[in-house]
This record gives structure tokens, C-alpha cells and sequence, in this order.
């Protein structure tokens, strides 16, 4: 074994213990980091290779990348982490967060690190397009897998309903009624399907012309525009019973309405452009891709993650981190990234080289997350964002759809307890 | 037949079905394809008998360094519970000093306190002291054994002060008398001890959950856990061949001490 | 006995009390005192009396908390009983056959909680699952078994009988062979049938055999968790949050250590009152 002993490990442990632990203790050497990722499945390999050819291209730094599960549980370890002086250099984590973090003082300001001011980011998507006043504050977090909610469709049942494609809440209303299909009171196809969470309430929130967060920084959660959407989501399930609400925490609804939507049981599905590749892919029919259907207005949340660094870990750790994160940005990686998964390309010169090379030409469907960008509806600077979405939000929204209760005093409970400290 | 010599074989088949079936479920997913998984979930039989998924997930993850790290981290918790609870034992059943009615009482307290109670202090606590994500952070909140102290003096209580006293007549020292003297005599609590440590930690998913942050030091239960990867699909192959590997070495153990295991957990003639 | 050197038991007894003492009883102080306060780990504790403890019960956290687990617990515990007292009398035979059938039985206690909740979701995913298509093929009502919050937790306590009834099996397989045969003999002499045999001689002679069982699966099943993370994460609408998950998520997803403590606070509460029982059940056996 190569790895230097720590003296505490020695001091504290058995020999085996000290073996383990002392490696554990090796990212103390110069130009390695370690970095905390939450990409399952396909998304994982296409890391991995992206990793291995860092370090062929970047002798002799070194990142050890550690899986953590989804984004909540890999969040989770990370605070609790952050509190126990054992956090990494980089990680990757939701927009939501990113605020309460960066008020917490705990990610590292990078504008002056090297090439920071040139990174080239598309505007929807860097932390100055994100938050509302992203701009004015110091450069914490870089964009990498970033994704807006789109809408697919299976073609073959939309041609044998002989649906159009929906603009607005009411197209959608009406085109699901008209794919639905039951076999006596079982329904056997869902004209529409969504996963009941967050992301989706705040796209129709959006879409209503509401804001979560008024200028004063007031927890609105969208007012009227709120109630609307869940009236909406309401409508569908109880009254015309049109939409299967798919429960179950985090991504446990994402994948109950991907599968459904592949196996033909669902006809129009919302869920993010991240999963384009893999829809594509699996599907044994034509996959039609739209932006969503817009109420008083077209407009959309941003969603997938940020690159951030950790103000904790050691100066060259950090360096080390920044040279992988600033390489991940470049074009190349960019856009293996964005064709091997669906996510966005995050650079100017990406899309460019994507345009130029015929990409979108061929690949119709990766234009329309890119194309919405343009309906982008910031995030609010709120420390207390990522509270309101985990402890209230989610569970008053499956709650609320699972149940039926009246939307305006859900969320008038909801706003009270956002309030409270 | 009798009534209740029909129902007692009913309810054996029906035992028969319901817990040797899901193991056979598990072992039969993990030696599928993802094609074959999508195709035909329910075929009792796999096409061909392919090891793919095992070789997956062992490629995936490093799988060897889970296993040596859940083995080693119950190996020394359940040595390290032994070694301090002999003394500890030794103490409270047979020597007579101050305070030795609180010590006891101390002791009787913590076999009341569960671990899930205690781990946010601890866990800061360790983080204060640099050992999270480290094998002492796993094992050291385990090195004294509440019940493990508890079931050393009920045994030793039974063991004649005379043994002691001749042993010490014979100028023996007290680590030879605890150690080498009441150990083997003790040994049928020692390995039931031994047994229900080591099953308990392996298994173990609390702890390390909060404890260990990256895969130097992750132990077997996470890791499997961590198979089940949202978003699009879960590939439940390869996390029934996890399944197989987290739970094979356990059942061997019990295969092959499945009398010291039942004596141990019924608590009796400990 | 006099201890050959007035030192001697302090030391035997030095590691074990300091350890125990760092790990079990310090950090139920500090979780007292941290359950009067604000903190979210990262930015400075705010102290703010009893407020925790206010918003976890206003807010009908606690009682959700303590009603889940009880439910949890009853079934599991009642289930877990009464299959193991079957599969004990169905069981307690000679021969390979029934041998083979209680280790399997049993395996399922020594097999680790993530395993068996994988396994179970791997059986009840929605599409396919085994248990699923089963229940699709019999013709009967498709059900979320656990995205339905008013099934969910039954789904789970299921889950959790499956786990430990092999556990009660063997405690009562060992009381069953403490029971001297020459009872039964006699009885089945005086005519008495299997139904009244069981009623005179098995079940009260088992009953301190129930008695450790119920206490000690009743604590197990208090202190369940894994199977909590990894099927449901508390979810649908908090209708499987148990006792201790509820803990973790208000301190590692919420970052409220506050609120947490506060959980703790109450929880140890119920915890020792419920071993308490169970150390008495323990003595009432004879091992302790």
C-alpha cells in the first residue's frame, strides 16, 4: 500500500483500521479532489469516461468521484458533511440550494479564480440567468447538467386520436380527455401524465403568472397564479379523471411516469429534456418533443444542477477542483455531456459547434429544451427556498392531488408555515 | 388425518412458499439480462445462466473493498465488544468496590439506548475529532457492548469464586484470569456475543449511512443500496445480484452456526 | 471477592464505562439541550426554549410520528407472533423437510434490512413485479402498494413480519421443547383433542415465551428504519414517517437539529419506558 499513515489513525485505530484510514487521508496529496456526484445510470458512465479521459489529458491531478445517490440524498450528506469538516472540494448540487448555501458562506467565490470570466455560459443558464439578481453577487456556482420540464408525446396515439399538438392548459385539458382510454371504469391509457412534485407546480405556477417570491423577498408561493395550478393538476386527476398522479417521494414518480409513458399507457408526458436520450432510445414509437403548453404565458423553471466548490477544503484542493470543473465546461466535454444525455449544452461555443455541425438538424428534439430558453423564469434569490420545497411543498403537493383539498387553504397553511423559523 | 396434522402441513408448505420463494426470486432476477428483464419479468427460469450481472456490479463499484470493509469493521467491533466486556463483566459479577452499584446501573441504562437516538451528538462529535468517514468512526461508538457486558456477568456469576481465588494463589495476573482463565469457560456466551455482534454490524445500515461519505470506507449494505439508481429505470438485476452478494457471507455464517445463532438470540442458557 | 489491588475493578471497568458513556449517555444530554435551539449545522445555534417541541406538536409532527409507529408496530408485532407461534407448532417435528423450512424461516431475521427491502420492492414494483403480476393474473384490484398512503405502511409492516417471524418461530420452537411430552401423553390418554391440548398445557406453558417475544420484537420494530429509507423515505404524504426516520430527515434533509433533538427527547422516553418492560419480562424468564 502506497498510502501515508495518519498519526491519529495509528493513535486511535488497529492496523487494518490505520491502513484504511490513512488512505483515506491520501487526498492530502497535491492535486487531487474529490468530488461528490449524484449521476445514476447512463449518466454515471458517461462521467466515467469523461473522468478518465480528464486524467489522461491532465497529469498528474487527480479527482476521486464519489456516487452519493439522488440529489437529495447526495445534498444531504453534503450539509451534514459541510458540519463535520469532511466535505469534498467540488460537488454538484440543485438550483434550489444554491442560495441557502451561498448565504450560509460556505461555497467558494470563484470569480477570481483563473478563466472564471470566460467561461462563455448560455445566459437562461448561468447563476446570472438563474436567480433573480444572480448577476450582482459573487460567481459560486457553474452550470453543468442543466435541464428545463419539457413535453413528449407518443405519436402513434396522438395520430389515432388525431390530436394536434397542445399550446395551452386547455389544449392539454382537451387532447388528454380525447387519449384517455378505458376499459370499462380501469383506465388503460392516461392521456396525460406528471410527476406530482415541485418542479412541475412551479412551471404552472410560472405559466399562470405567478411568482413564488414577491420583490421584497415575501414568500408568495404564487398567489393566485399558485392556487390556479393546482386546481388545474386538481381538474385532471379528480374531475376528469384524465391524469394518473404518480406519488411517491423524489424521483420514485419520475420513474413510475417514464415507464409509463415507454410502455405506451401514458400519451403526453411531462418530465425533464435530461431524459430525452434514454425516452428515445427505449421507445418503440415516434417521440414527439414540445415545450409545455402555456397558460397566461409561456414560461418555464430551470432545473438539474450547479458545479459549486466548497470553501472548507484545502487551496489546492480547490485549484485541483477548478481545473476539472473549468475543463468540464469546454466545449467537447460540454457536448459529449448534452448528445450522450439530453441535458442542455451550457456554452455558447457548444450550441455553435452543435449548430454548425448539423446536430440540431438531425436532432430536432434537443432544440426544444435549447429554444425554451428563451421562457425561462428566473429562480428567486431565497435562503429559504429549498426549505419551502422539501419540508412544504412536496408533501403538500401529493397531498393536495392524492386528496383533494381546497388549493387556496393548503397553500395559506403553507405560506404560515414558511414564516415560521 | 387429523384436522390439525392437515393444517400444521398446510402451513408448513405455505412457509415453504413464502420465504424460500423471494430468495429464489432474488437469485433467479440476478442471473438475467436487462433485455431479457424488459422481455419477460416473469420467466421462473433464466434464458441461460449468465453471470453478467454479478460481473457488472462488481466492475461498477469496488465491490472487494466493501466486503473487506463491512468484514473488518464487524470483525472488530464484535472482538472489541468481547475484549472490553470480559473485564467489564469480569468486574461487576465477582469483585466487591465503590460505586460498583452505578457502574451497573450505568450499564443496565445504555442497554436501554438505541444507537438511532444518540447519532446526531455522536456524529458531530466525531466530525470535531476528524474521524468521520473513517474505520474508528464505525467502530469505536460500538467498542463497548451494553448487553455484551450485561450477558458476561450473568455467565460469570455462575462461576465459582474458587477458580479465581486458586488462579490467583498460583500468582496468576488478572489479565491472565479474565483472558485466559473464564474465557473458555465462558465460550458458549463469548461465540453467542461473537455471532450476534458480527451478524448485527454487517447488516448494519444506520451507522455507516451517517458516517462514511465515499467509497474508501463505504461498507456492503450502502453500497447495495446505493445499486438502485433513479430516474429512468432501476436495472433490478444487478441489485439482486448486490442482494446475493450482501446477504451471501451472512448466510453461510448462518449455515454453518445456525445452533449458536438460535441459542443466542432466544437468550437462553447464555 | 476482594479485588487483588483496589485499582483492579476500576480499570477492567475504565474502557467500557468511557466509551458507553461518550457514546450513549453524553449525547443524550447534548441532544436535551440542543432541542432548545435553532441550528441548521452550519450557520450559529439560536436558543429559543421550548419552540421545537411547540411546532412539532402544533403541527401534529409528533402525534403523525408516535400514531405511524404504532400502527407499524402493532402489526408487525402481532403479525410476527402469530405466524411464529404457527409455523412453531407446524414445525416442531423431526425430519430434514422441516428442518429445511425452519431455517428458511429463520434466515430471513439474520439477513440484512436492505436486502429484504430491495427484494420486497424488486416483488411489488408496479410493473414488474412478481407479487404485482400475481395479483393482476388472480383478477384482483390493482393496488400502488406503496405510493397509496393509506396502504403504504401496512405494506411495510408486512414487509417487516416477513423479516422477524422467524425470530418468533425459534423462540417459541424453544419453548415448545421445554414442554415435557409426557403432558401431551397424558392428555391425549384422558382423550383431550389437539384443540383442547393446546388451549391446557401448550399455551399457557408458551406464554413466557410471548411475553419475550412481544416486548423484545415490539422494541425492534420501534426502532425500525432501514426499511423505512429505502422503500418509502417516509412518503406518500408522510403516512410511513416512524419515529426514528422522522428524526433523520428533520436532522440530514431538513437540517434541523432543533427539531430533531426535540424527536429524540420524546423518543428515548418511549424507548426506556418500553425496555424497562421488557427487563422485567427478561427476569420474569429466568436469564436475567
Amino acid at each position: 500500500m502506497t498510502c501515508a499513515l495518519s498519526r491519529r489513525s495509528l493513535v486511535l485505530g488497529s492496523l487494518p483500521m490505520a491502513l484504511l484510514a490513512g488512505c483515506a487521508g491520501g487526498r492530502r496529496d497535491a492535486n487531487r479532489a474529490a468530488f461528490w456526484y449524484s449521476y445514476g445510470g447512463k449518466n454515471r458512465e458517461v462521467l466515467e469516461r469523461l473522468l478518465a479521459r480528464f486524467h489522461r489529458e491532465h497529469p498528474p491531478t487527480r479527482i476521486h468521484a464519489t456516487f452519493q445517490g439522488d440529489y437529495f440524498e447526495a445534498l444531504a450528506k453534503l450539509r451534514t458533511a459541510i458540519a463535520a469538516r469532511a466535505a469534498p472540494a467540488m460537488s454538484h448540487v440543485v438550483a434550489e440550494v444554491v442560495p441557502y448555501l451561498a448565504e450560509a458562506g460556505v461555497l467558494e467565490p470563484l470569480d477570481s479564480y483563473k478563466g472564471a470570466s470566460a467561461l462563455d455560459l448560455l445566459p437562461g443558464l448561468d447563476q446570472a440567468g438563474t436567480y433573480v439578481g444572480g448577476a450582482g453577487r459573487p460567481l459560486v456556482a457553474v452550470p453543468f447538467n442543466r435541464s428545463t420540464p419539457i413535453m413528449y408525446m407518443n405519436g402513434r396515439l396522438l395520430d389515432r386520436a388525431g390530436v394536434e399538438r397542445p399550446e395551452t392548459w386547455d389544449d392539454l385539458r382537451e387532447a388528454a380527455n380525447r387519449l384517455t382510454e378505458r376499459r370499462g371504469s380501469e383506465v388503460s391509457v392516461w392521456g396525460f401524465e406528471c410527476p406530482v412534485s415541485w418542479w412541475f407546480w412551479v412551471a404552472l405556477v410560472a405559466a399562470a403568472g405567478g411568482k413564488l417570491v414577491d420583490p421584497d423577498g415575501r414568500i408568495t408561493l404564487g398567489d393566485e397564479a399558485g392556487v390556479r395550478a393546482l386546481e388545474w393538476w386538481q381538474t385532471l386527476v379528480h374531475r376528469d379523471r384524465v391524469m394518473r398522479p404518480p406519488l411517491g417521494r423524489d424521483y420514485n414518480a419520475w420513474q413510475v411516469t417514464t415507464q409509463d409513458f415507454l410502455s405506451g399507457r401514458a400519451a403526453i408526458l411531462w418530465s425533464t429534456t435530461a431524459f430525452l436520450r434514454y425516452i428515445e432510445e427505449n421507445a418503440r414509437f415516434e417521440v414527439r418533443v414540445a415545450p409545455l403548453p402555456g397558460n397566461v404565458k409561456r414560461a418555464v423553471p430551470t432545473g438539474g444542477t450547479f458545479f459549486v466548490l466548497l470553501r472548507g477544503a484545502r487551496g489546492r484542493e480547490k485549484r485541483a477542483a477548478w481545473e476539472f470543473l473549468r475543463w468540464m465546461v469546454m466545449p467537447r466535454q460540454t457536448i459529449e455531456w448534452a448528445t450522450s444525455t439530453g441535458y442542455l449544452p451550457v456554452t455558447g461555443s457548444a450550441v455553435e459547434e452543435l449548430t454548425q455541425s448539423g446536430y440540431y438538424a438531425a436532432h430536432s428534439s434537443d432544440r426544444v429544451a435549447l429554444d425554451q430558453l428563451a421562457s425561462v423564469e428566473p429562480w428567486p434569490w431565497s435562503p429559504n427556498l429549498f426549505r419551502v420545497q422539501r419540508e412544504i411543498m412536496d408533501p403538500l403537493l401529493e397531498d393536495a392531488v392524492l386528496s383533494g383539498g381546497t388549493p387556496a387553504v393548503l397553500l395559506d397553511r403553507a405560506r404560515r408555515e414558511a414564516l415560521s423559523p | 388425518m387429523k384436522l390439525h396434522l392437515v393444517l400444521s402441513r398446510v402451513l408448513a408448505l405455505a412457509a415453504a412458499i413464502l420465504w424460500v420463494g423471494p430468495y429464489w426470486w432474488m437469485l433467479i432476477t440476478s442471473f438475467k439480462t436487462l433485455p431479457e428483464l424488459l422481455e419477460s419479468p416473469l420467466s421462473p427460469w433464466p434464458a441461460t445462466l449468465t453471470f453478467s450481472a454479478y460481473r457488472e456490479v462488481w466492475l461498477s463499484v469496488p465491490m472487494a473493498r466493501y466486503l473487506a470493509n463491512t468484514a473488518l469493521m464487524a470483525l472488530q467491533i464484535a472482538l472489541l465488544q468481547i475484549a472490553l466486556g470480559l473485564p467489564a463483566g469480569f468486574a461487576l459479577a465477582k469483585l466487591h468496590f465503590v460505586g460498583k452499584k452505578i457502574a451497573f446501573g450505568l450499564v443496565l441504562v445504555c442497554l436501554l439506548v438505541p444507537a438511532q437516538v444518540t447519532f446526531v451528538p455522536v456524529f458531530l462529535f466525531l466530525g470535531q475529532v476528524g474521524l468521520v468517514n473513517t474505520m474508528a468512526g464505525l467502530v469505536l461508538p460500538f467498542g463497548a457492548s451494553a448487553l455484551g457486558t450485561f450477558l458476561v456477568r450473568q455467565a460469570l456469576l455462575s462461576v465459582p469464586d474458587e477458580l479465581i481465588e486458586a488462579a490467583r494463589l498460583d500468582g496468576a495476573s488478572d489479565a491472565y484470569i479474565v483472558y485466559v482463565l473464564l474465557a473458555p469457560i465462558l465460550r458458549p456466551t463469548l461465540a453467542a456475543l461473537f455471532l450476534l455482534s458480527f451478524v448485527f454490524h454487517w447488516n448494519d445500515y444506520f451507522w455507516p449511512l451517517v458516517m462514511t461519505t465515499d467509497d474508501r470506507i463505504r461498507t456492503i449494505p450502502l453500497a447495495i443500496a446505493l445499486l438502485r439508481e433513479q430516474g429512468t429505470g432501476v436495472r433490478w438485476h444487478l441489485v439482486m445480484a448486490g442482494n446475493v452478494i450482501l446477504s451471501a457471507p451472512i448466510l453461510v455464517v448462518f449455515a454453518l452456526t445456525q445452533k449458536h445463532l438460535i441459542r443466542a438470540v432466544t437468550a437462553k442458557g447464555l | 471477592m476482594k479485588p487483588a489491588h483496589r485499582a483492579e475493578p476500576y480499570w477492567m471497568l475504565a474502557p467500557t464505562l468511557a466509551l458507553l458513556g461518550l457514546f450513549f449517555l453524553y449525547p443524550l444530554f447534548v441532544a436535551t439541550k440542543q432541542s432548545l435551539y435553532s441550528w441548521d449545522l452550519l450557520t450559529p445555534a439560536k436558543y429559543v426554549g421550548f419552540a421545537n417541541y411547540q411546532v412539532l406538536w402544533e403541527r401534529g409532527e409528533l402525534w403523525r410520528a408516535f400514531r405511524n409507529t404504532l400502527v407499524y408496530s402493532s402489526v408487525v408485532v402481532a403479525g410476527s407472533m402469530t405466524f411464529g407461534l404457527a409455523f412453531a407448532l407446524a414445525l416442531d417435528r423431526p425430519g430434514k423437510v422441516a428442518g429445511f423450512v425452519r431455517s428458511a424461516v429463520f434466515s430471513a431475521y439474520v439477513v440484512s434490512w436492505v436486502a429484504v427491502a430491495l427484494l420486497f420492492m424488486w416483488l411489488l414494483d408496479s410493473e414488474m413485479g412478481l407479487l404485482s403480476r400475481l395479483v393482476a393474473f388472480l383478477g384482483l384490484p390493482k393496488k400502488n402498494w406503496l405510493g397509496d398512503p393509506d396502504i403504504a405502511i401496512y405494506t411495510l409492516a408486512v414487509v417487516s413480519v416477513w423479516k422477524i417471524t422467524g425470530y418468533a418461530m425459534i423462540v417459541f420452537l424453544a419453548g415448545l421443547q421445554d414442554i415435557p411430552p409426557v403432558l401431551h401423553e397424558a392428555a391425549s390418554l384422558d382423550g383431550a383433542g389437539a384443540l383442547v391440548r393446546f388451549s391446557r398445557i401448550t399455551w399457557p406453558l408458551l406464554r413466557p415465551s410471548a411475553s419475550f417475544v412481544g416486548t423484545t420484537s415490539l422494541i425492534i420494530s420501534f426502532q425500525a428504519f432501514d426499511v423505512v429509507r429505502i422503500m418509502t423515505q417516509g412518503g406518500p404524504v408522510h403516512a410511513t414517517e416512524l419515529f426514528v426516520y422522522a428524526i433523520y430527515e428533520q436532522i440530514f434533509m431538513n437540517l434541523r437539529v432543533g427539531r430533531a433533538s426535540a424527536l429524540v427527547v420524546v423518543f428515548s422516553a418511549l424507548i426506556l419506558g418500553l425496555t424497562a418492560l421488557q427487563l422485567r419480562v427478561w427476569r420474569g424468564r429466568g436469564t436475567a
